[in-house]
């Protein structure tokens, strides 16, 4: 006990929280941290592997059930709703694919042009500046949830249909999770499904927005947004229009503080907005949306209406013994474009590398540390892209003398290769600093004539 | 001359979407009498370019009061209709293919930007108030950097300039005055200080940036939102070392 206790001590010593962000030489720290910890915590009993439950099946929760797995762990993925059509945007960035290997035919669309129209219909085309194999690929989560899960259970994770209820902390240091959940089972001919129970040495919640597994740990609250879509069938030759384009409206009718889009899916658009502080109010944004896209979506049908909550910031705590959150669950949902499905398979990636490292493939007892390695890891290659979209938020959907500025910004191509890259690729790489000066006059002044305008909108009525 | 004398009004159950955004951006809950034609005859007796109603005008002048231009800003607001009618698209005979015609904004030889500004600012109003479809054919395209530099300059910050340089200048003499009687160091030796120069620009910067007294309340708002994201984001690391209690 004493080893373990000593190296968690160690392990909290030479970990420090600010340095996650200010790194002048912390990669060399890092690597030490990673096998310090495995080599002292207790080998399991028994020569028995490493039970971990992850808790949601989607994006999140299939790639960490895929990776621990692969990575020698006893694995077991508790998805609700195996055929779940969650209500999502649908777009996954170009490192997305690469990086989990996906398939090109599970994307449905390569959006390559996107139209961004201010509050009084300013219209900006970006997207000259992708190069030809550069793209947005617009999937189905049905589609997307359903393969990283047959992957997961194809590298030996058991995929379990049933609904998490609680766990139970252990009541020893090194004692085992009992995760209780509501067994599905057609063969059965229960209808409710059968409660059952089973040990875990640590969980993964991976169970989305609003996540009994946080609940349960004390994970705290976070605001969030309610994102509100509707799924059109419209007639082809307007399909047609939205072959590879989306679009995206800014203005106080369509959200006080997010956007409106409409994206293309298979065969439809999805039509929707969100809002963070007028919840209340959607369905009115809603149909402003609809109204400002009228004449294109004009003859369709409604299909479908979905919503969902969208979380704005990660949640107060984000681990607790041994469990920790990934995904949506985490609140990792970047501002200002809403962005989601990337960073929840890449944190459950994450999660599972951080637990099978911690576990030496599965053979030693994870730590509250090695799930801390986990978040420290990610932060760190991720706050840049998180904090610049916060800022791009404060700043250009202030108002809608903002966001007038902010379309008309769109319009330069440094700043529409700038956004791509950053999207596409999740780096945020410092440009030629003359261009980034010459923007950031250009950014000033469109900001400052466009304030300038507002206060002549302001006398114009009265 | 530029400005309307009583402007079109879009329909009051448009209003209602309306929303205080947050901060910045004061937006007023204006109640429009609906007097179309009145307001057309008022329009074009100013001497503007008129704005055609698109909509069947029959409808709208059943429900007209009978009364005179000149009276339009003071009667009251008409009760909704029972089903909402096809809205005005914007229109105006300066507004060509999506962009400002500056050729009809001619004044003396030279483009008149004071005019499109007004333009720009009267179009931007009515699309809030009001907004419209957007159409793949009449799509807008006009940017407002085409307005040059001292177009803005001269309409928007030569008016305040007065007040500006005046504050500056009475912060000088004070501040240099103090500064003297303090330390002794002449105005001509401050100059040369590094310290003082920093609190130069300091005063420069706040006399430019904090106009109004609610400036100083938003600037520190924005000093706390600046934070308040990381905020969020370490807050997982405040209950790492134990025992701090934080939220």
């Amino acid at each position: 006990m004493t080893s373990l206790s000593s190296s968690a001590a160690a392990a909290r010593a030479t970990f420090m929280p600010s340095s996650c962000r200010s790194r002048p030489a912390g990669g060399g720290r890092m690597a030490r941290l990673v096998t310090r910890a495995a080599a002292s915590s207790p080998k399991l009993p028994s020569g028995r592997r490493l039970r971990v439950a992850v808790v949601g099946g989607g994006p999140a929760g299939g790639a960490a059930a895929e990776a621990l797995a692969k990575g020698g762990v006893e694995t077991v993925l508790i998805e609700r709703k195996l055929d779940n059509c969650k209500p999502c945007g649908g777009a996954i960035p170009l490192c997305m694919v690469s990086e989990f290997d996906l398939p090109l035919d599970l994307i449905d669309r390569k959006v390559r042009k996107m139209k961004m129209i201010s509050p009084s219909n300013v219209a900006v085309d970006i997207g000259g500046t992708l190069a030809p194999h550069e793209y947005i690929g617009m999937v189905r989560r049905e589609v997307l949830d359903a393969y990283l899960r047959s992957r997961a259970e194809g590298a030996g994770a058991q995929v379990v249909n049933g609904l998490f209820l609680r766990y139970e902390a252990p009541k020893e240091p090194n004692g085992s999770y009992v995760v209780h959940y509501n067994h599905y089972d057609s063969s059965s001919g229960k209808a409710g499904g059968e409660k059952r129970t089973f040990e875990v040495d640590a969980i993964v919640g991976a169970d989305g927005a609003n996540s009994r597994v946080a609940k349960d740990m004390g994970a705290g609250d976070y605001e969030y947004a309610i994102a509100f879509q509707e799924r059109v069938k419209i007639p082809d030759d307007k399909m047609k229009y939205y072959e590879e384009r989306a679009e995206m409206y800014v203005g106080d009718d369509v959200s006080p503080d997010f956007y409106g889009w409409v994206f293309p899916k298979c065969d439809h658009v999805a039509v929707g907005t969100g809002t963070v502080t007028h919840k209340p109010d959607i369905k009115k944004f809603q149909a402003a949306t609809r109204l400002r896209a009228k004449d294109r979506i004009e003859g369709g049908k409604i299909i479908r209406v979905e919503a969902h909550p969208i979380p704005e910031h990660p949640r107060p705590k984000r681990v607790a013994g041994r469990v920790t959150l990934v995904g949506d669950a985490a609140g990792y949902v970047t501002k200002c474009s809403g962005e989601g499905i990337y960073f929840a398979a890449k944190s459950g990636l994450m999660c599972a590398e951080a637990i099978v490292a911690g576990s030496a493939n599965g053979t030693r007892m994870v730590e509250e540390s090695d799930l801390r390695k986990y978040l420290a890891e990610f932060d760190r290659l991720y706050w840049p892209t998180y904090k610049v979209l916060d800022v791009l938020q404060k700043v250009f959907y202030r108002s809608n003398a903002a966001r007038e500025a902010f379309v008309e910004m769109c319009a330069d191509d440094y700043v529409q290769k700038m956004t791509f890259d950053s999207y596409l690729y999740k780096r945020v790489v410092p440009g030629n600093p003359l261009d980034d000066i010459k923007l950031a006059v250009n950014t000033i002044g469109s900001l400052v004539r466009a304030t300038a305008l507002r206060r002549e909108m302001e006398k114009v009525t009265l | 001359m530029a400005m309307a004398t009583s402007t079109f009004s879009p329909p009051a159950s448009q209003l209602a979407l309306r929303r205080q955004p947050g901060a910045a951006g004061r937006y007023h809950l204006l109640s429009f009498p609906r007097l179309r034609a009145g307001l057309r005859l008022a329009r074009a007796a100013a001497g503007e370019a008129p704005v055609e109603a698109v909509e069947a005008p029959s409808k709208q002048v059943v429900e007209q009061p009978l009364s005179s231009p000149a009276a339009s800003n003071g009667t009251a607001v008409k009760a909704k209709e029972p089903e909402p009618a096809p809205l005005p698209r914007f229109r105006d005979s300066r507004w060509v293919n999506g962009t400002w015609d500056l050729k009809q904004f001619q004044k003396g030889g030279a483009v008149d930007w004071d005019a499109v500004i007004d333009a720009e600012a009267r179009r931007r109003k009515w699309l809030e108030d009001c907004p419209e479809a957007t159409s793949p054919d009449e799509a807008v395209v006009f940017d407002t950097s085409i307005i040059p530099w001292w177009a803005w300059m001269k309409r928007f910050h030569l008016p305040e300039a007065e007040k500006l340089n005046g504050r500056a200048a009475m912060i000088g003499f004070f501040m240099a005055y103090f500064v003297d009687s303090l330390t002794g160091v002449g105005l001509v030796d401050q100059m040369g200080n590094f310290f003082c120069k920093t609190l130069l620009f300091v005063a420069v910067a706040g006399v430019l940036l904090v106009r109004k007294n609610e400036d100083i309340e938003t600037v520190k708002k924005l000093i706390d939102e600046t934070t308040f994201y990381d905020k969020q984001w370490q807050a997982t690391w405040q209950d790492e070392s134990p025992p701090e209690s934080k939220k």
